[in-house]
């Protein structure tokens, strides 16, 4: 991607959504612990923001307040998200609040799980999973109707159809992460939450699903991402533009390429100089410090440079 | 790896354990020191009116009609001839009616009365369970309490209690038996009427105490199931609550279904006791009466029908297992 371009390209794009003031909590102890802290996010058409920061900082917190189903212990306290003219409650202070918003999921706003190795009910063939999900919004739709959309998915992401008669524990984690990443936006949801949807893969299979993801927004199979990871290397390769997390705020975003060279806050700074360089300097300077030879075979030349997204394509 | 071949396999492995448990069956009786027949001649010479050459001529007969004067793997080969012909000898005790008929007149009263104990305790039990484990709050807590103390009530303990509450205090129930005095087992609805009224305590007492030990495995494995990342995920794509439920249900049911096979084989060894405390006229009297007296083909015959009936029901619930999580049937094939 020309990070350089992502910023002015932005500016030209309509908003997609506005999430407003959220708050969320832990409850159910003697004291309640907050976990989101009053966040607001703003989001282009065709926008893909990636959303960084530790463990623990309230990214995947966040992540499903945005996609309504915070479930007790969690509780998300108020915020909004304006989506398609509409003004959505994302609190969750009981039980009808989850019924409510129950028409938004799949199809508003959408979830990329980050446990998608076990997101499938293992006594469930995919193909049942997913009339199971075109029937969620339209009980009208046929097993074969949904089988054909699934199918044309599939061939337009060059993905095997016969993965659609296995069971979850017959597919390869690569493969169920990227079955579910077609499964969840089936519905074209205008905004997809992709929770840290690559920590648990390979390095190829990684690509695949990046890959995967990057042209699905191109084909405008959902309008817009919101990419939560610690993983900040895939996030410069995937994202648009990037907002830093700390303890339950925003404490800086900006177009990718900008915050990566010239982060502001000393947070960004902190956690850029976290990520291991596994080039030849780096380790080098890795064996000079363990008193070992630094002069043996190690790796040839500096990582290759991120495969670029074509924002202008799109 | 197709359903049929892990049918075959299956029944492969259980035919295996019903020849062990058939010469086991066969074995474990002659293994107690002393002759069944010395016992029915020593009854008999008690009342003085037996002469020696009498006792001896008896004595001579029963051995050669019991085939115990032949040697052991004859008397092996005669028995599976016997058993697998349908014939399981004739009672010592009660010589010479048939163990067929013996059985054939204990054996529907235990069905009727174990059988829906088994079905709608397994499904009232799981669904108790489940609903408890989705309702949550006061609802489960006190499903569960009630539930737990059930289940650790021994089978026994609840017949006398219900016996002494609905039969000696209240009245409500006949004290003992499976018909009045007077009456003949038939077919007629003042028959059934009346055996109807003596069958409540024995069923309940099974079936109270099967709900309770289901209940409180269903209500575990529903709360665990209720946390999986594949429920997240359905909410997180707008599937209905109903829909999910079933999802839960199915994969909860799994260990379940493991343990109803087992829950079976204790449900028939504390049916047999439950039987006794009733004078209920099933399988289990029909035994402890038949070990009081060394009525060893008697004691042969029940401990074979209880053992097939375990075997075909746990092969029954592994075929269901099968059926309903394809993971087994791979795992059988050592498929991935």
């Amino acid at each position: 991607m020309s990070h350089d371009d992502a910023a002015p390209a932005r500016m030209e794009r309509a908003v997609l959504a506005r999430a407003h003031d959220i708050r969320c909590v832990y409850g159910g102890g003697e004291e309640d612990f907050t976990a989101v802290d009053g966040v607001s996010l703003e989001l282009g058409e065709g926008e893909i923001l990636g959303l960084a920061g530790e463990s623990g900082c309230g990214k995947t917190t966040l992540g499903n307040a945005l996609a309504m189903i915070a479930t007790p212990p969690l509780y998300v306290l108020s915020g909004t998200l304006e989506i398609d003219g509409e003004s959505i409650d994302l609190s969750t202070l009981s039980v009808a609040d989850l019924k409510r918003h129950r028409p938004y999921r799949g199809r508003t706003v959408s979830m990329l799980p980050q446990g998608a190795m076990n997101s499938i009910s293992p006594t469930l063939r995919i193909r049942s999973l997913v009339h199971d999900v075109m029937r969620a919004h339209d009980p009208r739709v046929s097993r074969d109707e949904a089988l054909d959309l699934a199918r044309d998915r599939l061939k337009m992401l060059e993905m095997p159809v016969r993965v659609l008669d296995s069971y979850a524990h017959q597919l390869s984690g690569g493969m169920k992460q990227r079955m579910i990443t077609v499964i969840s936006t089936l519905q074209n949801p205008r905004l997809l939450i992709a929770d840290e949807p690559t920590s648990a893969l390979d390095v190829s299979s990684q690509r695949m699903l990046v890959e995967m993801l990057l042209a699905m927004v191109e084909h405008r199979i959902m309008s817009g991402v919101v990419f939560v990871t610690h993983d900040l290397p895939v996030l410069s390769q995937v994202s648009d533009r990037l907002a830093i997390m700390s303890a339950g705020r925003i404490v800086e975003t900006g177009p990718t390429r900008r915050l990566v060279e010239q982060p502001e806050h000393d947070y960004t700074r902190t956690l850029l100089s976290s990520v291991l360089d596994p080039s030849r300097e780096t380790w080098e300077r890795g064996r000079r410090r363990a008193g070992l030879d630094a002069g043996a075979a190690g790796p040839a030349a500096p990582a290759a440079p991120a495969p670029e997204k074509e924002v202008g394509a799109r | 790896m197709t359903l049929g071949r892990y049918i075959a396999r299956k029944s492969g492995w259980y035919l295996v354990a019903l020849v062990a448990a058939v010469s086991l069956n066969f074995l474990l009786p002659r293994l107690v020191p002393g002759n069944p027949v010395d016992v029915i001649v020593s009854n008999l010479a008690r009342g003085g009116s037996v002469t020696g050459e009498q006792q001896k001529a008896i004595y001579e007969g029963f051995v050669a009609e019991f085939g115990l004067d032949a040697p052991l793997w004859q008397q092996f080969l005669t028995y599976l001839g016997k058993v697998f012909s349908g014939d399981l000898g004739t009672s010592f005790a009660n010589y010479p009616a048939s163990v067929n008929d013996l059985i054939g007149q204990a054996l529907p009263w235990s069905i009727a009365v174990q059988l829906p104990a088994v079905l709608i305790g397994w499904i009232a039990g799981n669904l108790v369970g489940a609903i408890a484990a989705f309702r949550g709050g006061n609802w489960d807590r006190s499903v569960f309490t009630s539930a737990l103390f059930l289940s650790a009530m021994p089978y026994y303990c609840l017949s006398i209690l219900l016996l002494y509450g609905f039969a000696v205090v209240a009245g409500i129930f006949p004290v003992g038996g499976a018909y009045s005095l007077g009456l003949t087992p038939e077919f007629s609805v003042e028959f059934l009427w009346d055996a109807v009224s003596y069958y409540w305590l024995p069923f309940l007492s099974l079936v109270v105490v099967f709900i309770g030990g289901q209940a409180v495995g269903m209500r575990s494995m529903a709360i665990y199931e209720l946390g999986g990342d594949y429920v997240n995920y359905a909410r997180a794509m707008g599937i209905r609550d109903n829909r999910i439920t079933q999802y839960i249900f199915r994969n909860a049911m799994l260990p379940q279904i493991t343990g109803l096979a087992l829950a079976i084989g204790t449900l028939v060894g504390g049916a047999l006791i439950t039987e006794l405390v009733f004078s209920y006229p099933g399988v289990g009297t029909l035994l402890f009466n038949a070990i009081t007296q060394n009525d060893y083909p008697v004691i042969q015959a029940v401990t074979l029908i209880i053992t097939v009936a375990v075997l075909v029901a746990n092969f029954l619930v592994e075929i269901a297992y099968g059926i309903i999580d394809p993971r087994i049937r791979a795992a059988s094939a050592g498929e991935k």
